[in-house]
């Protein structure tokens, strides 16, 4: 076992380094290291086509559980979960629909004419809008449009865009911590541990909202100097239309329906039994039949490449639960800890926050999730009180630097686009202190309300 | 001057203080054709409304991997960002029919679909003593303060050349011609450079 254990922690590594290095794209890297795993740990080392079944869980797909939740259904077995791909993949789907319907582009128009263009009322509104998208979309894709309409609305208004993108990309990533399909970590704790929509709202969700009341203060009052300017004076601005942002009328209504249903079928899961699965998959069949002749071309603009990544990352965290490491690992965080529950919980989320910040937090929630499950096992510990600080930990601690989240280099890129560069300095200076209050409320938080 | 009233453009890579800059200036001026430098990236700063000192400081420079990140063609990598501004301003002249001469800027890898036909690649390269003394000269540098300068620069262009393209920067194959202008001096590099070009012009 123990050769297995080497190179299943060398794959491992091999990844990650891979990953930061952008060699080879992310999804060749993680299929590479996931086929390796497969291969030599699996095949090779050990011997196991239990193991590698296992790993791949296709029997998942014929488990009624897997589509309509029952009552006191299991937790998920390892390696892949399929749950988070099939759902992403329908999100996906969505949200390029309601993109090109003009949906995003007209809301944030909408609200900008709502609050009369004033910088510092666009700035406050765009933080919250930031926050409650990012709880149903994916950062990304809010961030994407959320950025594009700050510059366009910087030009013409004369503010420079870079706090209030800032702003609204700490904003994403804190709303994506607030719900289970907010941020890949969340889908993946969520479908790997069985928890439902409500049971985030309830726990992160709360946290976030909380957070946010705070973060909002912080933000405006170090950036009031920029966003309270009156920088256009005497002068006459043509404002756009947010009507024009609709590119049809009928596929923005159908968008916006198909959107609600899918904010409807999230929020009520744990009572319809519906999985993230299935309403992936419902998702998918409702925007693929509406657009009917416009399906093949919004298939083609899926993004499969993190699809992949997906896959391959879960194999080769499959590898690492199979060999026993993350046991390994697990044990090594209680021994630290000693008896002290507290301080276990303290290590969890500000180790999650700080590697977040700097390596992708996908993958290292994967990895972490084995490993909450060992603690909750060995030391007693409640494995949602792990699971929740787990999940505030990757989600924010992402926002800290440039590249600790994917939001995050959509939005410096978006600004770089527009020639307003946003190095390391500047960003830190900004949001690690706010990553770093949020973190601090997290903790205190959780320390009051579960023990 | 040959069938000038065809598109060209003259890339020229440069070794710092070949002599390279001052080369690709007067050929521009013989051909009567527009020369960009860092006068690109003083058109997009004015187009976009920023300051050229804040893109300045990211011009032909490499970026460090490990503090960088990209997401499809998102960078956070400000090196990355000014990088694809000029390449995509670049790329826009070509596209527009100009003919032009560009110095530096990956030009003779991002305007490659023009290679063999309008596009004339030149690499400008210069003894050492002769790029020492033009350094010294220029920068009010002693010898050992203008080589230092030297070899760092030539890094930090090698560095970003060979990031953003797949030939290696002041490799000849990659070039379709490469001079040392030590041997002909300035004046007798740019004769023969306008020769050769002259002669692909006929071609055109």
């Amino acid at each position: 076992m123990l050769a297995a254990q080497i190179i299943a922690v060398v794959i491992f590594v091999a990844m990650f380094l891979l990953i930061v290095s952008e060699k080879v794209p992310r999804h060749f890297t993680t299929l590479g290291c996931g086929l390796l795993m497969l291969i030599v740990v699996f095949g090779i080392c050990m011997r196991s086509s239990e193991a590698v079944m296992e790993t791949l869980n296709l029997k998942s797909f014929a488990d009624p559980n897997f589509w309509i939740l029952s009552e006191g259904a299991e937790e998920e077995s390892s390696g892949i979960n399929w749950a988070t791909i099939i759902f992403i993949f329908g999100m996906m789907v969505m949200v390029e629909g309601m993109a090109k319907a003009g949906f995003f582009r007209w809301l944030c128009l909408g609200i900008a004419k709502l609050v009369k263009y004033k910088t510092s009322s666009i700035f406050l509104t765009f933080m919250l809008m930031s926050f409650v998208l990012a709880m149903f979309i994916d950062s990304i894709t809010v961030i994407l449009f959320l950025a594009a309409v700050t510059i366009e609305l910087s030009q013409l208004l004369k503010f420079s865009p870079v706090p209030m993108i800032i702003a609204e990309i700490f904003c994403a990533n804190l709303g994506g911590s607030a719900t289970m399909c907010g941020d890949p970590p969340n889908i993946i704790i969520g479908t790997a541990l069985n928890y439902t929509f409500a049971d985030f709202v309830v726990n992160t969700g709360l946290i976030a909202v909380i957070a946010l009341v705070f973060v909002v203060v912080y933000f405006y009052l170090v950036f009031r100097k920029e966003i309270t300017k009156d920088t256009t004076k005497g002068m006459k601005i043509a404002y756009p239309d947010p009507k024009e942002a609709i590119t049809s009328k009928k596929y923005f209504a159908i968008s916006c329906v198909i959107f609600a249903v899918a904010v409807i079928m999230l929020v009520t899961h744990a009572q319809t039994g519906l999985t993230v699965a299935t309403i992936g998959i419902i998702v998918t069949a409702m925007t693929l039949i509406t657009s009917w002749r416009g399906a093949w071309k919004l298939l083609k603009k899926v993004d499969y490449e993190t699809l992949l990544f997906f896959l391959g990352l879960f194999v080769v965290v499959g590898g690492l639960e199979q060999t026993g490491v993350l046991e390994i690992i697990a044990g090594f965080i209680a021994k630290v800890s000693g008896d002290n529950v507290m301080l276990m919980i303290a290590i969890v989320l500000w180790i999650s926050a700080v590697a977040s910040a700097f390596v992708d937090n996908i993958p290292f929630a994967a990895t972490m999730i084995p490993i909450i499950k060992a603690l909750s096992t060995t030391m007693g510990v409640d494995l949602s009180v792990l699971s929740w600080t787990l999940a505030m930990g990757t989600d924010i601690g992402g926002s800290a630097t440039p590249i600790g989240a994917s939001a995050n280099v959509v939005g410096i890129a978006a600004a770089a686009k527009s020639g307003h560069m946003i190095g390391w300095g500047k960003y830190c200076k900004y949001a690690a202190p706010a990553t770093i209050i949020v973190i601090g409320i997290s903790m205190a938080i959780i320390y009051v309300r579960y023990f | 001057m040959g069938n000038t009233d065809k598109q060209f453009i003259i890339s020229v890579g440069r070794e710092y203080g070949s002599g390279g800059i001052v080369i690709a200036e007067e050929l521009a001026k013989r051909f009567n054709v527009p020369f960009y430098e860092r006068s690109i990236l003083e058109n997009i700063a004015k187009e976009k409304g920023v300051p050229y000192e804040d893109l300045k400081r990211y011009d032909e420079a490499p970026k460090i991997r490990l503090f960088h990140r990209k997401v499809k063609d998102n960078s956070t990598a400000p090196q990355d960002n000014v990088a694809k501004m000029q390449f995509d301003y670049i790329l826009d002249k070509a596209k527009s029919g100009e003919s032009f001469v560009v110095v530096g800027r990956c030009a003779e890898e991002v305007l490659k679909e023009y290679k063999g036909k309008e596009l004339i690649s030149i690499f400008i390269l210069a003894d050492k003593e002769d790029k020492i003394k033009r350094i010294s000269e220029v920068h009010h540098l002693n010898e050992e303060d203008a080589w230092d300068q030297i070899v760092r620069e030539n890094a930090r262009r090698k560095a970003y050349h060979n990031y953003y393209c797949k030939g290696k920067w002041g490799d000849s194959r990659n070039y379709d011609f490469s001079l040392n202008d030590s041997r002909l001096g300035m004046e007798g590099a740019i004769d023969a450079i306008e020769t050769y070009v002259k002669r692909r012009l006929n071609e055109l």
